[in-house]
């Protein structure tokens, strides 16, 4: 046997299947062992390659705007928030509060005027610990308010909480951007306060141009 | 890589990150982008041996990644899952470009055969400690692209013989007997480097 017909074989030899021949061949000739040798260092060398480069920034870059327009990226406020335990705690409220705003907003909407509202302000108050907490109206909400003035009481008095309501939420977003100015899930539900408090306006002048 | 490997420091675990990619959550894309980029990427280099080649892959691999993540059941590795959807969209390119994927067997034939010459009592010739990752990665480089996907697939990134003929649609009679060319290919290209080397000095 020679050097050619043994480096042949040699993928078989290495698993264990050769011949008595074969065997002597590797056993007396250095340049097969060094070939041997050489092919194993390889393929053990081979292994440091994985995961050896970095792509360049860029690349991320590109991948985003990509996932962007196919819309695999979805906005913040239909994403679950990543967020701790304590300060998912602290802004979970908003989201029910701002889908019972809406709901509020679209029963005043459609509410036909006059039809009295029986629950009064302060036990509306009572339960939304949240609101009664709210500092006085701004001059801006005064304005809403007077918008509403002629109405009946007990929709003024919808009105007002609402009002409240949103302002609260929007004070409790501000103060969890200050607490953490990166987070996109509480920059969004500020977005979503304001939405909602500009709803609450426009609504009220609808309702009064009628 | 386990899900519960921590992702970013005290941030996202990739469990977690798989989870919210499933809704469109930005930032778990990123984390999941993060983890196994170098991989996804060396790879692609590794076995196209061409940096924008590879970084076009790279993208094309993770957003085939994200277009099909909300199907992922999670029965097997999230990286093993991962890199054979990397490879495939490595295998598709190569074939697209009419590059071969395992070598033709006439063209390199006889090429190698007698290729060993002897070298009585030179041990000194052997690679093991004058060629280091940077030698071997360049050589690994200079592959024709037939051997480099073998090599890459069995030697760097573990493949077995099976997987492999299952991968690029050969027998696994082929693979094994690709990958010793490859690896004899290599030797060459190593020793060729480190004789040019040797010379310049």
């Amino acid at each position: 046997m020679n050097c050619g017909e043994f480096e042949r074989v040699l993928p078989e030899f290495l698993e264990g299947e050769h011949t008595r021949e074969q065997q002597a061949h590797f056993d007396s000739c250095s340049a097969c062992a060094n070939l041997r040798a050489d092919l194993d260092f390889i393929s053990s060398q081979a292994k440091l390659l994985v995961a050896s480069e970095e792509p360049r920034p860029a690349v991320w870059d590109a991948l985003e705007a990509r996932l962007r327009d196919e819309g695999l990226i979805r906005l913040p406020e239909f994403v679950t928030p990543k967020v701790s335990i304590f300060s998912r705690w602290r802004t979970a409220w908003l989201v029910p509060v701002a889908a019972a705003l809406v709901i509020a907003a679209g029963i005043k909407l459609y509410h036909p005027a006059g039809a009295g509202d029986p629950a009064p302000i302060s036990k509306q108050h009572g339960s939304n610990p949240t609101v009664a907490a709210v500092a006085p109206v701004s001059h801006e909400d005064q304005v809403l308010l007077n918008t509403v003035a002629t109405r009946v009481p007990a929709q003024r008095a919808r009105y007002r909480a609402d009002l409240e309501s949103a302002n609260s939420f929007i004070q409790d977003a501000e103060q969890s951007i200050k607490d953490d100015p990166n987070d996109i899930y509480t920059q969004q539900m500020l977005i979503n306060a304001y939405a909602q408090k500009q709803m609450l306006y426009d609504l009220a002048v609808d309702r009064s141009e009628q | 890589m386990t899900g519960a490997r921590r992702a970013q420091g005290d941030k996202l675990t990739e469990a977690e990150a798989i989870e919210r990619a499933k809704q469109g959550d930005s930032e778990a894309f990123k984390v999941l982008y993060d983890l196994h980029k170098r991989r996804v990427y060396s790879l692609c280099l590794r076995m196209t041996g061409n940096t924008a080649s590879a970084e076009d892959l790279t993208q094309e691999a993770f957003l085939q990644l994200f277009r099909k993540i909300s199907t992922f059941r999670g029965e097997s590795a999230f990286s093993t899952w991962l890199h054979r959807m990397s490879v495939n969209v490595v295998l598709m390119q190569l074939r697209k470009k009419g590059l071969p994927i395992v070598p033709l067997d006439e063209a390199t034939e006889g090429e190698e055969e007698g290729q060993v010459k002897k070298e009585p009592g030179a041990p000194d010739e052997r690679l093991a400690g004058s060629i280091d990752r940077l030698h071997l990665q360049r050589a690994v480089d200079e592959l024709p692209p037939g051997y480099r996907t073998i090599f890459v697939l069995h030697d760097v990134e573990g493949y077995e013989h099976n997987e492999i003929a299952d991968l690029v649609g050969c027998s696994i009679g082929n693979s094994k007997s690709q990958l010793h060319k490859a690896r004899i290919k290599l030797r060459e290209l190593l020793r060729m480097n480190r004789a040019e080397k040797a010379g310049k000095r």
